[in-house]
């Protein structure tokens, strides 16, 4: 999308473009089943998420809470059954034929594959990678793209005779920035990354967080960065969503979530995550349920609390949800019962 | 692309080729290498031993046996181009369609190439040219048909695990057609399978073209064959035991080739992700490549090889 119909676009919703965020989740619910009709698993459920332009959300959760689920819902390749997506105002979400394809084809919306190795074809030289964005979209100029695909191997800091070779010469560091650069070729609006650092040894993760980091800022992209890993997301993200079980249970503001988390979910990770500073902290061990605990979460019903079977906190009221409330204000939600209360009785059974 | 060029430097190709460039070049000028005419008949001169104005002999009717060699390489090699290329023409295409039509058209298309697949050459060939006519077209084309499933087969192997390649999926997310991503993605993996089945399919079109000549079926008796003129020296044995090495050894040679190409081939593609420039070159940081090597594409040696009835 160029600048001038991006200008447009906010023209034509003065009222919302101020404040509406760039992407809007509301009520997501993804399944998968072999036939539709049949009660299948849900992936995700009622999730409800926004990102505003030029910020970076950062989505964790363990193995199978659904977090590249919720990425790939976005670009139309998870199974929508309930909720909506809207992107820069316009929904998304079942969009099918030629509506999907113009809309991909304009590049808005870009995916990042966690694995760099992998999303590269290995055949094609690093310029034809990072340009098919461009060759196959629309709304690029033929002379354009050389140019284009320059300009973005220059944005993620590699050097332009890079271009030339295939990625089976590159390191694995390398390949994801030539992933990005094909990514941000396009100059889209939302980046969701799916893992892009979890292959990457501590330097080159860095590099490649910092280079985000940086894009949102040029070219005010929306950046949502999916991880399990809490230490990679702490320097950068602005706001963090915790996922478990294809359930959102905490978001807010990545300071508030890590320093104070009202999940005791999210405090197990916290806690979990090694860190050098050991002052006032909780301790993994705090959070493990404790016999005895109520007979029913070890075979908890399906609508109850997600994290029932785990929590420490347990109690009759968890038998239902929770759903998700406002605390301390919009921006921060939490999805617990005892989210008030259970620091409370933390250091109540600490004494 | 890349495995092709390196099929060239493999000492098998390097012998296969120039055989095959021989062979091609008889096809087409045979004819006109033929130093008397091949039907010409001798009757004074039956049966000679080779020497003298005859260089390989002659045969039963004094006919000289290397004009009758040179100009039947045309025919036969004629007849299994023909085939080859219609079964890959009936094959590729569908196969490959077959990967993005849906259900009905993969499960239909699926089900008529397991029925040709249970058909045996010679006799359909045979069969086609009793319903059509006797002729070498009707023939090479009834074995073109039966080919095919060979090709549709290795085809859909090669391109089904490539699909759902993440790359593939990256350029969907562009919003890429399909052609583009045929083009650019797939094709330049299919393309050495589908090269060593080709060249094992010529070879088996060439030896059923020569049986089917050898019967007498497509190409009528005065004409010469490769087939054929193994089939009249074999009357003659008492007298020229050594007659039908000369045909034998022709057909033998192209087959060979073809096969020793093929080979080649599949071990240029086998080895097609080991980067050979990576070493020369720059040392790869991290040394990531050299891992990435063998699993990056899954064994095409193994989906070229297994489709291929023995």
């Amino acid at each position: 999308m160029s600048p001038s119909t991006a200008t447009a676009t906010a023209a034509a919703h003065p009222a919302t473009a101020a404040t509406e965020p760039l992407l809007r989740i509301s009520g997501l619910s993804v399944a998968y089943g072999r036939r539709p009709g049949r009660a299948a698993e849900r992936v995700l459920d009622d999730v409800s998420l926004d990102a505003r332009a030029g910020e970076i959300l950062g989505v964790i959760g363990e193995t199978g809470s659904g977090k590249t689920t919720l990425a790939r819902a976005v670009v139309g390749l998870a199974p929508v059954v309930e909720g909506r997506i809207t992107v820069d105002g316009e929904e998304v979400t079942g969009l099918r034929g030629r509506p999907l394809r113009e809309l991909r084809r304009s590049g808005r919306i870009q995916y990042m594959f966690q694995d760099p190795l992998r999303s590269l074809d290995p055949d094609l030289t690093v310029g034809e990678i990072v340009g098919e964005p461009l060759t196959v979209g629309t709304g690029t100029e033929r002379g354009e793209r050389a140019g284009r695909v320059r300009e973005a191997l220059e944005l993620v800091g590699l050097p332009a005779e890079f271009a030339e070779r295939t990625p089976g010469r590159l390191s694995g560091g390398q390949r994801q920035r030539v992933s990005l650069a094909r990514s941000v070729v396009t100059r889209p609006r939302l980046l969701l990354a799916d893992e892009p650092v979890s292959a990457l040894d501590a330097s080159n993760r860095n590099h490649v967080l910092l280079l985000l980091d940086e894009l949102r800022r040029s070219l005010g992209l929306a950046v949502v960065i999916i991880s399990h890993d809490l230490s990679s997301l702490a320097g950068i993200a602005d706001r963090i969503a915790v996922l478990y079980r294809g359930r959102l249970v905490e978001q807010g503001p990545a300071e508030d979530v890590l320093t104070s988390p009202l999940h005791p979910y999210t405090a197990l990770l916290t806690a979990s995550a090694p860190s050098v500073r050991r002052e006032h902290r909780i301790t993994p061990a705090q959070l493990r349920p404790r016999d005895p605990r109520p007979e029913w979460t070890l075979q908890p019903p399906a609508d109850a609390c997600v994290f029932a079977h785990r929590c420490p906190f347990a109690g009759e009221d968890c038998r239902q949800a929770p759903a998700a409330a406002a605390h301390g204000g919009p921006a921060r939600t939490v999805a617990c019962h005892r989210a008030a209360d259970w620091r409370e009785r933390l250091t109540a059974d600490a004494l | 692309m890349r495995t092709l060029r390196r099929t060239l430097r493999l000492r098998t190709a390097r012998t296969a080729l120039p055989v095959l460039a021989a062979v091609a070049l008889l096809a087409l000028f045979g004819g006109a290498l033929a130093p008397q005419d091949p039907l010409a008949q001798d009757t004074a001169q039956l049966l000679h031993a080779p020497g003298g104005a005859h260089l390989l002999g002659t045969d039963y009717l004094g006919r000289d046996v290397l004009s009758r060699l040179l100009a039947g390489t045309g025919d036969s090699v004629a007849g299994a181009v023909e085939a080859v290329v219609a079964a890959m023409l009936l094959g590729i295409v569908p196969g490959i369609a077959s990967l993005w039509l849906g259900r009905v058209f993969e499960w239909v298309s699926l089900r008529a190439v397991d029925a040709l697949m249970t058909l045996p050459f010679t006799l359909f060939a045979i069969a086609a040219v009793g319903v059509f006519g006797n002729g070498l077209h009707q023939a090479m084309l009834a074995l073109g048909v039966l080919l095919s499933p060979l090709f549709f087969r290795v085809t859909r192997a090669a391109a089904l695990g490539f699909t759902q390649a993440q790359y593939v999926q990256a350029a969907e997310l562009m919003g890429a057609s399909r052609r583009w991503i045929l083009r650019t993605h797939l094709w330049s993996k299919i393309l050495p399978t589908v090269a060593v089945t080709t060249a094992h399919a010529l070879a088996t079109a060439l030896l059923t073209v020569t049986s089917l000549t050898f019967l007498g079926v497509g190409v009528q008796p005065p004409a010469p064959t490769w087939g054929g003129m193994l089939a009249s020296d074999l009357g003659f044995l008492a007298q020229q035991p050594w007659a039908p090495i000369l045909p034998a050894t022709l057909i033998m040679l192209t087959v060979g080739a073809l096969n020793l190409l093929a080979d080649a081939v599949r071990d240029a593609g086998a080895a097609g992700t080991e980067p050979a420039r990576a070493r020369t070159a720059a040392p790869a940081p991290a040394g990531r490549p050299h891992r990435a090597g063998p699993t990056e594409q899954p064994a095409p040696k193994e989906q070229a090889d297994a489709p291929l009835p023995a």
